[in-house]
């Protein structure tokens, strides 16, 4: 694991490693395997982050994700205006322990000031209600972005990924151009982490099917599958708090203040930046780790085996602003 | 508008029958109709029978050997079960997705109550998953994710009546996922002298199994293969759980038949059929039927063809020269295997082309011309 700051990794990319737009395959380029950008974003448990720490961290961890100047910067090679991007959020632990709305609205302004319409821009989870207890408001059309449920529209035939065979919602399947998972850093009762990687379960029909031996290999077969991997742009953490046991619901005994946001166009290597977090914090109060406790994290081994990041420690980059 | 095929599913059981019980089913279908259905974001919940508390809010399941250990929020593989703050509650009970009259050939059930009907019901749900699952826009999906609507046990086994039905059958998905609404919906029907069934792939624990037996007239069980391997690749159970649910069915007492689909290469071997048939004669008795059915290309294997009917008729002998009496093939209509025939004397007793009885000679449950008695539920 090595720490760099963004004009370190910058310099080590090379000058205009970003230049120009998201056009065409432009943003393949700007893609940083075991890249994991970091920003600050300190909040007390319940409340806020406050616009403006939100801006400020979630353009700081996403210019340091691909060495960009800024957050806009780092938007512009990631999105084209032609796309339109689909945002996921997690928020099955309801309102303390999902993406917060601050910083979720502080990534679609940087988007949108990178040139993608507003109306090109949709939030979404796997219900209305799911994003309403997590304090977002539904808003089918208009600005500033669109949000909304799946609301179990799917595609009508399953579509098999390794071990997995699965209806996709048409969200991703059909009506997204662009992709990012933006998760929280929780533990997971049977596949010992939920952050960025697991929340694409929340995209097919049928999640309690794969939860056997850790979700492994059914994590990376769902991220695999091609409506996410050639779509995929961005993993965001909201780490501002995070939990190391007891998830993946809320459950208060478990959380702690990590004070951070993630960024990474690696979902391999933001899910081992988190995994990484939460056996901190576990060892930190004398618990064991997830292996020892039963769930050890299988599945990015597979993802990386599968092609879709980096899962060696040595070779993770942990970037800061 | 647009009606996907999950929706359809009610529409057309709702359509096919509204000649016969139209106000539950008009009702049914005008909630499709609409778009609408019980089964919003806020699903109806019972607590589930068959679980225990765990540590830290968790539970496990007890119902099916899956044994789910599911933490708050989650649900177990069925899908239909939700853990929701430390208890365990069935999202299901009461809440039909799919509702039709069959006849009892349809399940089948060959020996029992031959031409009658069975109201037949279904919730969403699996717990298994089978790669060849010939109703998986059910089973395969969560209660929120299709058409359903308030059912519940009283009012099932009126329309049934209603119908003219002598029987229910839980059917069409798992009735195992929704075991309590079949318990419920079985002592509804005892009470008013409907004959309760189920149609099962029998992967249950056996404390739950013994709990319900007893309510039930008759089970169907679909023995999916006789290797473990087959059930862990391609249905993600597991045989042996359902080896001893047919032990248990037969040791109570209660009317069994089994079916087995023979899927093109995967179960098909006659070393494969000759284990399953020796082993039914060894463990239940001559006297269970076994019906051999063609697999159709569906689901997740859509790339094997149709199961040819020569292999189905070499497991109809290998099946008769294991000693069982009563060895059925099935989806072969007007196949003379879906007859039966008196083991003792060879004349044909029952004569069938699909799911109708063209002739029934039975008298009082024997055979006419030798009085051999065949066993099965016949009044």
């Amino acid at each position: 694991m090595t720490r760099l700051t963004r004009r370190e990794l910058a310099l080590m990319l090379g000058a205009g490693a970003l230049a120009g737009t998201a056009e065409g395959s432009t943003w393949k380029s700007s893609m940083r395997p075991g890249v994991v950008g970091l920003a600050e974003a300190r909040a007390a448990l319940g409340k806020p982050l406050g616009l403006e720490t939100a801006r400020l961290a979630m353009a700081r961890a996403l210019a340091a994700s691909v060495g960009a100047e800024s957050g806009v910067e780092a938007a512009a090679a990631l999105f084209s205006p032609r796309d339109v991007v689909g945002i996921k959020v997690n928020c099955l632990a309801g309102k303390v322990l999902s993406p917060r709305v601050e910083l979720v609205e502080a990534l679609v302004d940087l988007i949108a000031e990178a040139g993608v319409d507003r109306g090109r821009i949709i939030v979404f989870e796997r219900s209305n209600r799911e994003l309403q207890r997590a304090g977002f408001t539904i808003r089918e059309s208009g600005l500033p972005y669109r949000c909304i449920g799946t609301n179990n529209d799917y595609d009508r035939d399953p579509s098999t990924s390794g071990a997995i065979g699965s209806c996709f919602a048409r969200m991703v399947s059909t009506t997204c151009s662009a992709l990012v998972s933006f998760g929280v850093v929780k533990d997971h009762d049977l596949s010992g982490v939920s952050a960025g990687m697991k929340n694409w379960y929340g995209v097919i029909h049928n999640p309690n099917k794969y939860h056997d031996n850790g979700c492994d290999p059914y994590i990376a077969d769902v991220a695999r599958h091609p409506f996410i991997r050639n779509k995929l742009r961005l993993t965001v953490l909201d780490g501002a708090i995070a939990q190391c046991h007891g998830g993946p619901a809320y459950r208060q005994s478990g959380v702690f203040e990590l004070g951070m946001v993630a960024a990474s166009t690696d979902p391999v290597a933001a899910d081992l930046w988190a995994w990484q977090e939460i056996e901190s914090e576990r060892a930190r109060r004398g618990m064991p780790t997830l292996e020892a406790a039963g769930r050890p994290v299988r599945f990015l081994a597979s993802a990386a085996k599968a092609g879709l990041g980096v899962d060696d420690p040595e070779k993770l980059l942990m970037v800061t602003a | 508008m647009s009606i996907d095929r999950r929706k359809m599913i009610v529409l057309g059981a709702a359509g096919a029958a509204a000649t016969i019980h139209s106000p539950l089913l008009r009702a049914a279908a005008a909630a499709a109709q609409r778009g609408s259905s019980a089964a919003g974001d806020e699903l109806p919940a019972r607590e589930a029978s068959w679980y225990k508390k765990l540590d830290e809010g968790r539970v496990e399941c007890e119902l099916c050997p899956q044994a789910c250990k599911v933490a708050d929020m989650e649900r177990g593989m069925c899908g239909v079960r939700e853990n929701r703050g430390g208890t365990y509650y069935t999202l299901v009970h009461s809440l039909a997705c799919s509702i039709h009259t069959d006849p009892i050939e349809k399940k089948p059930l060959f020996h029992v109550l031959p031409g009658e009907k069975a109201f037949s019901f279904s919730t969403a749900g699996c717990n298994v998953e089978c790669k060849f699952c010939q109703n998986w826009e059910l089973s395969q999906f969560r209660p929120e994710q299709v058409q359903a609507y308030n059912l519940p046990p009283e009012r099932l086994v009126a329309a049934a009546r209603r119908n003219g039905a002598r029987l229910t059958a839980a059917t069409y998905g798992e009735p195992v996922v929704f075991w309590e609404y079949v318990r419920d919906v079985a002592i509804a029907a005892n009470a008013v002298g409907v004959k309760p069934t189920v149609v099962s792939n029998g992967f249950i624990k056996e404390k739950a199994l013994r709990e319900v037996l007893p309510s039930l007239s008759a089970i169907k069980v679909d023995l999916k293969s006789f290797r473990d391997e087959f059930y862990r690749k391609q249905v993600r159970g597991e045989l042996e759980p359902v080896l001893k649910s047919l032990q248990v069915i037969k040791e109570i007492g209660v009317w069994l038949e089994i079916v087995v689909l023979l899927v093109p290469t995967l179960n098909d071997s006659a070393a494969e059929v000759s284990d399953l048939c020796t082993w039914v004669r060894a463990k239940l008795g001559p006297d269970v039927p076994v019906h051999f059915t063609r697999f159709h290309p569906t689901y997740r294997l859509t790339d094997l063809p149709p199961t040819p009917v020569a292999s189905l008729e070499r497991a109809w002998k290998i099946g008769r020269d294991a000693g069982l009496n009563y060895v059925y093939l099935g989806n072969v209509p007007g196949h003379p295997g879906e007859n039966t025939t008196c083991p003792r004397c060879g004349e044909i007793l029952i004569r069938r082309v699909g799911y109708q009885i063209l002739s029934n000679r039975l008298v009082n449950g024997s055979c006419p011309d030798c009085q051999r008695s065949i066993p099965g539920v016949w009044s």
